[in-house]
């Protein structure tokens, strides 16, 4: 690739005009139909009317053109300072690649769905010919040095104003990508959303967000919440989409408990997915349901402290062999726990014990929660919007999950949270330097353990029957997965992985048999590539990369503040990757 | 430099503006999905385990349903209407089952649903079927608790907008203990898997084999994911039943009659429609000659309706094969279209007509692949018409059909 | 009386199958301290290249006793070596070694995805070869004339052939195994990068090439229990490696892991455990479904009360 580009920087001059050239046929070809019938994608078989995924592609073309005029303005005009700010020529190399790939990926979904590359019109050839052309022609661009936009002092109104704008892009991104129906529109959506925060990154947009993010937390989470409060509200009442939401909820709290115990401490569990299921069978047991075995129907909050003390107790007893086993060892015990918590759950059902799960059966019909007089099974209309069954427990779920975030965020920043990661690094040195090794170990199951509890009490009402075949192994490799795919120790990182592991599946329903096959795959090749995950936590990701020293001087060299942000770690790597 | 930084934002808010009036002109536009000449839309959805492990009956029971809506659409059976198809994954799972169910829930065109195959997913998707007021028919579920509640002596249907057409576990169990009563086997052991379905079996058939004067020597569980069945089957051999029967589905019936047999335990095995596939045979190997296995309705051969299912099937040249619960669903889909035919006609849209075709079906009566089908007060199937089959040469043969009541 | 025999044959014969899986782990951790999660698929991969094998010889029926027992059972182990080999090497190429150094979650990880992505391989496209069986069910494995079905009556104990075959299997296999690990050559790297591999390197030992022959050393003796395990229960499917996987860890553990003699102990006293829990635990918790419950808390006492395992473990204290 150097020689490639040794030979090319040569023309950097010409370049910017070839480049030019393919990015304005780009933008033509979006006025162009790409696919001859209108079932692929959003109906991209118009002249001269764009569908949004056409403009999406329109605005990739957009950028790389303005970034290739605007960098010999900028040279030339601005003083060096200014020069500095944002890295036009990295923009332009950026938006022509993500061009590229957004291209042929919507002309490879057209062809798959209407079967042939035949399927194709004009417009897709001409946009996939154009986005090429500019892909190669900005590699000879000179890539000059980082953007400096994230050290530029902003008041901090518009610090925050920049934080609600890509919020609310955020949102507006999430109710039109969950309402697309089409396989090959929603990857084509999802895709260009990962491009564009790349190019933002390379541009050093991104740099900038993440130093205001960094310095208005406060606001960031508020704004967070708030984004995501309103999201039921951009559904129309629609449920289906809620149901999925709330089970993004679920694995992303679960998945935040499993983050203490792996993320923080160190522990692999492989088993985890049994804490839920106490919870679950816990809150079960003790609901109204006809088929609850125990007579007695606390009122819910109180269902939802002891379901979490339940699964704290199971904590305990599985995190007592800690004290003896470490490591891989560690990992196959729980495994083993949850093995056998799947398998006494089943045989608890009256023949071969106690009658207190049903076994296979489970517990059908657990009712609706009611608290305080508000039923979560109604639809309720809140400003002319209906809010459905779904909408309602995603709420609550939601409250769930920001105060399990609350407490990791604490733990995380904490003398305990400091003690785990000490644990994690090097248990002997831990326990030299006075750690209690043993009461953090069991303290980070229990906790866990109970942020999975409660989760489970919840789900068992959100998913009205409570069977031990939904509590199997799979589930467990699922929430570790998760959390390596997002990246272990950080809350971002585990709701990106949530909302992948959970999301994908629904939406990409044409690979419904290639689905844990994928799932193999990626594992595999995570582990391989980037083993700290998408998100990762910038100590964790010098870990894994003992030997780059260039990473570590990175790491360094930046403001200590937003070393954990995500933009900041992305584009790290990116950079040192390049 | 700000106005560099304001041009970033606005042409990110310019994208974001354009693609959404974008988005209002091309809606106003009609569709083209509309199609079918005029015809108004209804769809029939499916909830089966499309992958996975049990992914080979989903496709069967996908492909089978598939067929009753193409038929009904070729032979004009609701004027006026085009009936489309949508087959949904539960993985066999009820949470994916869940997303499933509130999809098609939240579709307005659905007018009635087939699946699913597991009884834990049909527990968690009822009561969403139920507020929606969409009929969910079964061709799987085998659980009695699904139609009748929790407490079984005293049935109250819980979901109004449930059905079946498989036979429940309180049926086929007391049959087979009949049966084998009658051939004078009054010494059994029985074997189950701890699923709803083999559990449900083996117990109602322990209860009426006890009733009718046998004994019940020997109660076992297996776990459905063993393998080695070697322990069970000393234990049971020193028991010393005549027969035995085991509640559960044919990947476990096969090896456990084989090793059976190899172990010196020469008794044949029973069993309900769970191990009726040929596949069981496959499995046991050629020592299953005198295996026993109940099925739902009168032999394919001496039945019209199923033989034309079969060939129509054959014809059609799916992929995969009809496997256990094809019939079953091929009538469910059925059952749903003639309730259509009185529902649909007078109704403006599909949504409209949902409580009416919950209504109509209750009053359905036809014949179907499987035989009989008509819904009892509680949504079961009444059809009380079963047979024996035993494998004979390598191949289930029919060996008494009757209607038990 | 009868009964207990016949439970202790039972228990040998599974057990001597758990015991030809266990000593793929054993050998794997001896040597790189790594717990070959995908193990089970290694065995399940076996299995399959031996009915592969057979469906290649024109899948031979109803022959006579000699030519099964001589030439299409020889030829069908044969083949589930290479495959099972096969497997084994790619995976440690291509998964577990780049991660020889990582931390230690990485390669477990990562054997989660293989095993994963390995059963969903076979599952999906065994079944497309054309005249192959449709794997996403099971497959019956094919009949071997004199060892399938046939069993010797002694007294009320009914001891099958195929049963003897495992046992059998089971000791010809620890023979070799004893005899590679200890007289020859590539066996006495083995040991020494085990015992540090470092110094083994300085040695001019090739420890890559010690480390990959540990792999390969394992799955030849998992596609013999994948044959033996197609002969004994009659069929073959993609789900079998993960349940036996388990329990062969657990006999690996339970005799203390990286101990070949200790994994073949484990695995005949986890199999006898299994079949008395059956049989003579009294009440509800003596069904068969709790067997496996069983099995796993065995592992969890041993590892936390005698984490060396029956016969002594190599290394223990693991970080």
């Amino acid at each position: 690739m150097s020689t490639l580009h040794e030979f090319l920087s040569r023309w950097a001059g010409p370049a910017r005009w070839v480049g030019l050239g393919g990015a304005v046929l780009v933008m033509v070809a979006a006025f162009l139909p790409w696919a001859y019938l209108p079932a692929a994608l959003d109906n991209v078989t118009y002249y001269g009317e764009p569908s949004i995924l056409q403009w999406l592609g329109f605005a990739l073309g957009f950028v790389t053109a303005a970034c290739l005029v605007a960098s010999p303005i900028l040279a030339a005009k601005a003083s060096p300072r200014t020069r500095r700010l944002l890295n036009l020529n990295r923009g332009a190399t950026a938006a022509a690649t993500a061009s590229l790939v957004y291209q042929a990926i919507a002309a490879i979904a057209v062809a798959l769905e209407l079967g042939g590359l035949i399927t194709l019109e004009p417009g897709a050839w001409l946009g996939v010919v154009g986005a090429a052309v500019a892909a190669l022609a900005t590699r000879a661009l000179h890539a000059g040095s980082d953007a400096r936009l994230r050290y530029l002092p902003t008041p901090a109104w518009a610090q925050i104003l920049g934080i609600v704008v890509v919020l609310a892009l955020v949102l507006v991104a999430a109710a039109y990508g969950l309402g697309l129906e089409d396989p090959g529109a929603f990857v084509a959506f999802g895709t260009f959303c990962g491009l564009a925060a790349w190019v933002l990154a390379r541009v050093g947009i991104m740099g900038w967000i993440s130093a205001a993010a960094a310095a208005n937390r406060s606001a960031l989470v508020l704004a967070s919440f708030v984004v995501a409060f309103v999201f039921p509200f951009t559904q129309n009442g629609s449920d289906a989409n809620m149901s999925i939401a709330a089970g993004v909820l679920i694995f992303a709290a679960t998945a935040m408990g499993l983050n203490i115990v792996v993320g923080l401490a160190g522990l692999l569990d492989l088993g985890y997915i049994a804490f839920l299921g106490a919870g679950a069978f816990t809150a079960a047991t003790l609901s109204e349901s006809a088929f609850a075995t125990l007579g007695w129907h606390p009122p819910f909050p109180i269902v939802m402290l002891i379901a979490g003390c339940v699964s704290a107790l199971l904590g305990l007893l599985i995190g007592s062999p800690t004290l003896r086993v470490s490591g891989d060892y560690l990992a196959i015990v729980t495994l083993a726990f949850g093995e056998i918590f799947r398998i006494t759950m089943n045989n608890l059902d009256g023949s071969d014990g106690p009658n207190i799960t049903r076994g296979s059966n489970g517990i059908p019909a657990i009712p609706n929660l009611d608290v305080f007089g508000f039923n979560f099974g109604e639809s309720h209309v809140i400003a002319g919007f209906d809010i459905g069954r779904f909408a309602n427990y995603y709420w609550l779920l939601l409250l769930v999950l920001a105060l399990i975030i609350v407490v990791f965020v604490n733990l995380n920043k904490s003398r305990i949270g400091r003690g785990w990661v000490a644990i994690r690094e090097d248990e002997r040195a831990a326990e030299a330097m006075g750690v209690n090794v043993f009461g953090l170990k069991l303290l980070a199951f229990a906790g866990g353990a109970f942020l999975a509890g409660v989760a489970g009490s919840v789900k068992a009402h959100v998913d009205v029957s409570v069977t031990p075949d939904q509590y199997v192994f799979m589930e467990s490799a699922f929430l570790v997965a998760g959390i390596v795919l997002g990246g272990m120790g950080t809350v971002g990182g585990v709701l990106v992985g949530a909302a992948i592991l959970k999301l994908l599946p629904e939406k990409l329903r044409f690979f419904e048999d290639y689905r844990l096959l994928l799932f193999g795959l990626l594992l595999i090749v995570m582990m391989r590539f980037r083993p700290e995950g998408l998100l990762p936590d910038q100590r964790r990701q010098l870990e894994f990369h003992a030997e780059d020293d260039e990473l570590a001087e990175e790491a360094d060299a930046q403001a200590l503040p937003d070393l954990a942000t995500a933009g900041a770690a992305l584009s790290a790597t990116k950079e040192d990757r390049a | 430099m700000n106005r560099r930084l304001a041009a970033a934002g606005l042409s990110g808010l310019l994208i974001a503006s354009l693609a959404l009036t974008g988005c209002g002109q091309r809606n106003a536009e009609p569709t083209a999905s509309g199609g079918g000449g005029g015809k108004k839309v209804a769809k029939i959805g499916l909830i089966a385990p499309l992958s996975g492990g049990l992914s080979a009956m989903g496709a069967g029971m996908r492909n089978s349903v598939d067929l009753a809506v193409k038929q009904a659409n070729a032979s004009n059976a609701i004027p006026g209407w085009e009936l489309q198809f949508a087959a949904e994954d539960d993985q066999a799972s009820p949470d994916a089952g869940k997303n499933a169910a509130t999809k098609l829930t939240g579709d307005k065109d659905v007018i009635g649903v087939v699946g699913p195959l597991n009884s834990s997913v049909g527990q968690a998707i009822q009561p969403i079927f139920q507020s929606a007021g969409i009929p969910l028919v079964s061709p799987a579920n085998t659980n009695p608790t699904l139609t009748k509640g929790a407490d079984l002596s005293k049935p109250a249907r819980a979901y109004s907008t449930y059905f079946r057409t498989c036979t429940t576990d309180d049926v086929q169990g007391p049959f087979a203990a009949k049966y084998l009563l009658s051939e004078g086997i009054k010494k059994v052991a029985t074997i189950n898997d701890k699923k709803a379905y083999g559990q449900g079996l083996a117990t109602a058939f322990a209860k009426a084999f006890a009733e009718g004067g046998g004994t019940v020597v020997s109660e076992e569980t297996i776990n459905p994911d063993d393998k080695d069945f070697s322990a069970v089957v000393s234990k049971v051999k020193a028991a010393g039943p005549a027969a035995v029967y085991y509640g559960g589905e044919y990947p476990q019936a096969g090896p456990l009659s084989q090793q059976m047999k190899a172990a010196g335990l020469a008794i044949p095995l029973m069993g309900g429609d769970g191990i009726f596939d040929p596949a069981f045979i496959e499995l046991a190997g050629s020592t299953s000659n005198g295996d026993l296995a109940t099925s739902v309705g009168a032999p394919a051969e001496s039945l019209d309706s199923a033989k034309a299912f079969v060939s129509a099937y054959a014809a059609a040249g799916y992929k995969e094969g009809y496997s256990a619960y094809g019939t079953y669903s091929y009538d469910a889909a059925n059952a749903i279209i003639e309730a259509l035919k009185v529902s649909l006609p007078s109704a403006s849209s599909a949504s409209a007509a949902r409580s009416a075709t919950v209504e109509a079906l209750n009053k359905v009566k036809f014949a179907g692949a499987s035989g009989q089908v008509a819904f009892n007060e509680f949504g079961d199937n009444t059809s009380r018409i079963l047979t024996v089959y035993k494998v004979e040469g390598g191949a289930w043969k029919a060996a008494k059909t009757e209607d038990f009541q | 009386m009868d009964l207990l025999i016949q439970q202790l044959i039972n228990g040998l014969s599974l057990g001597a199958l758990y015991a030809l899986i266990a000593v793929g782990y054993t050998v794997v951790y001896g040597i790189v301290q790594l717990i070959n999660f995908a193990h089970g698929e290694v065995f399940m991969m076996g299995a399959f290249g031996s009915y592969t094998t057979w469906m290649l010889m024109g899948s031979p029926t109803n022959l006579s006793i000699g030519v099964a027992l001589g030439l299409v059972l020889p030829a069908m182990i044969l083949g589930g070596v290479l495959v099972s080999v096969g497997t084994a090497l790619l995976m440690e190429r291509f998964a577990y070694r780049p991660l020889r150094n990582a931390p230690r979650l990485a390669p477990l990880i990562s054997a989660i995805g293989l095993s994963i992505g390995l059963q969903e391989a076979v599952r999906l496209f065994y079944g497309q070869i054309p005249g192959f069986p449709d794997s996403r069910r099971a497959i019956p494995f094919p009949v071997i004339e004199g060892l399938t079905g046939r069993s010797i009556q002694v007294g009320g104990v009914t001891i099958q052939h195929s049963a003897i075959f495992t046992l059998g299997a089971l000791l010809i296999c620890a023979a070799l195994l004893w005899w590679f690990v200890n007289k020859t050559r590539m066996g006495r790297a083995m040991q020494a990068t085990s015992q540090d591999a470092d110094t083994a390197r300085l040695m001019g030992i090739n420890v890559d090439k010690a480390i990959a022959t540990a792999f390969a050393v394992g799955a030849a003796l998992a596609a013999v229990a994948g044959v033996a395990h197609g002969l004994r229960y009659n069929n073959i499917d993609f789900q079998m490696g993960f349940m036996a996987g388990m329990k062969a860890f657990t006999a690996a553990v339970l005799g203390g892991i990286g101990n070949i003699n200790g994994a073949v102990v484990g695995g005949l006293v986890l199999g006898i455990v299994e079949a008395m829990a059956t049989t003579y635990i009294p009440g509800q918790f003596g069904s068969s479904a709790w067997k496996d419950v069983w099995a796993f808390a065995i592992l969890i006492l041993v590892l936390v009360f005698r984490p060396q395992g029956l016969l002594g473990a190599k290394v223990v204290d693991r970080a």
